[in-house]
C-alpha cells in the first residue's frame, strides 16, 4: 500500500475529502443503477399478475354471462 | 441462402423473448466480472497507485472520473445507433435498448460531471468553469435527459420511441466536439490522458488500475442495462404468452 496508515488512507494530505465523496457520490448512483430496474421488473411482475386475474375474472364473467343468457 | 441464415441470426437477436432468456444466464458471470473488476479497481487506484507530482492525491478521482465519461460517451453511440435500427428495421428490442440507455448514460455523466467538478476544486480551484469540455458534457447530459423525457409527451410508445431515436441521432454531433473540446478550444481541462494513437501519458503503475476501473465500468454499463432492458421488456410485452407464462411459472414456485 501506498499509504502508512489507514488514518493517511482516509486523510490523503488533505485531498481526502475531495476524493472520497467523488467515490461515495459514484458508488451511490452506481447502486441506483442496479437497484432502479430490479424494483421495476418486480413491479412489473405485481401488474402483470394482476393483469392475468383480471383477465381470468373477465373470463369467468363473459362465460357466465353466456350460460345466463342460454338458460333464458 | 447464405444471406438468409444471416438474416435470421439478426431477427432472432431481435426477439425480445430470446433477450429475455439468454440473458438470464449472462448476467451471473457478467456481475461477477463487474464486481472483481470494479473491486480490484476501486483498491488499486485509492491505496496502491502513487499520487501525481503536481495534483498530489486528488488526482485518484480519475479512477472514477475518466471510466465515467468514456462509458457515458460510449453508451450515447450505442443509444443512438439502438434508436437508428430501430428506425430502420422497426426491431422492438432495440427501441427497448434504447430506453434502458438512456437513465444510464444520464447517470453516468452525472457522476462524470460531479467527480469533475470536485476534482476542480482543488486543482482549479473552482467547482465549475464554462469550459468547452465541460459544457459540451453538460449538453449530453441534457440530450440524454431529453430522450428519457420524450417517453412521457406522447401517449403512444411508438411515436415516442420514433422522436427519441431521431433526438438521439441528432445529438450524436455533440459526441466527437466533446471528444475534440481539449484540442479544438483553449481549455482548463486537461488534455486526454488515453489517445488511440500514441502512449498514454500516465506511467504504468497510475494507468493499469485505471484501464482496470474502465474495463469494469463497461461491465457495468452491460449488467445495468440487461437489468433495465429486462424490465422494459415486460412492461411493453406483458400480453405476449411467455410473459404470461413466465409470470404464473414464479407465482407456482412461490
Amino acid at each position: 500500500m501506498y499509504f502508512d496508515s489507514l488514518q493517511q488512507l482516509i486523510f490523503m494530505d488533505g485531498h481526502g475529502v475531495y476524493v472520497w465523496s467523488a467515490f461515495i457520490i459514484s458508488i451511490v448512483v452506481m447502486v441506483g443503477l442496479m437497484v432502479k430496474p430490479l424494483c421495476q421488473k418486480k413491479q412489473e411482475f405485481k401488474n402483470i399478475q394482476l393483469h392475468i386475474k383480471l383477465q381470468q375474472v373477465n373470463q369467468a364473467a363473459t362465460q357466465k354471462e353466456a350460460l345466463d343468457a342460454s338458460h333464458s | 441462402m447464405n444471406l438468409n441464415l444471416q438474416w435470421t441470426w439478426f431477427h432472432r437477436l431481435g426477439s425480445p423473448r430470446w433477450f429475455y432468456q439468454k440473458t438470464q444466464r449472462w448476467l451471473p458471470w457478467l456481475s461477477f466480472i463487474m464486481l472483481s473488476l470494479l473491486v480490484a479497481g476501486l483498491v488499486w487506484g485509492l491505496a496502491y497507485a502513487p499520487p501525481d507530482a503536481k495534483q498530489g492525491n486528488s488526482f485518484r478521482i480519475i479512477y472514477v472520473h475518466v471510466p465515467a465519461s468514456v462509458v457515458a460517451l460510449a453508451g450515447y453511440y450505442l443509444m443512438a445507433i439502438a434508436g437508428a435500427v430501430g428506425l430502420i428495421w422497426r426491431i422492438k428490442l432495440s427501441y427497448m435498448l434504447m430506453r434502458s440507455a438512456a437513465p444510464i448514460g444520464a447517470a453516468l455523466t452525472f457522476i462524470a460531471l460531479v467527480t469533475g467538478a470536485i476534482w476542480g476544486k482543488p486543482t482549479w480551484g473552482a467547482y465549475w468553469v464554462w469550459d468547452a469540455r465541460i459544457t459540451s458534457m453538460l449538453i449530453l447530459l441534457f440530450l440524454y435527459i431529453g430522450v428519457m423525457a420524450l417517453r412521457h409527451t406522447y401517449s403512444s410508445h411508438e411515436a415516442a420511441d420514433k422522436a427519441s431515436a431521431i433526438l438521439g441521432l441528432v445529438g450524436m454531433v455533440n459526441v466527437p466536439i466533446i471528444y475534440k473540446s481539449v484540442d479544438w478550444w483553449q481549455t482548463l481541462h486537461q488534455p486526454a490522458t488515453i489517445k488511440f494513437t500514441g502512449a498514454p501519458s500516465m506511467h504504468p503503475d497510475m494507468f493499469m488500475p485505471l484501464v482496470v476501473m474502465i474495463v469494469g465500468f463497461y461491465a457495468f454499463y452491460a449488467v445495468s442495462l440487461i437489468l433495465f432492458t429486462r424490465a422494459e421488456i415486460l412492461r411493453r410485452e406483458y400480453r405476449a404468452s411467455w410473459v404470461k407464462q413466465l409470470v404464473t411459472d414464479k407465482l407456482a414456485e412461490k
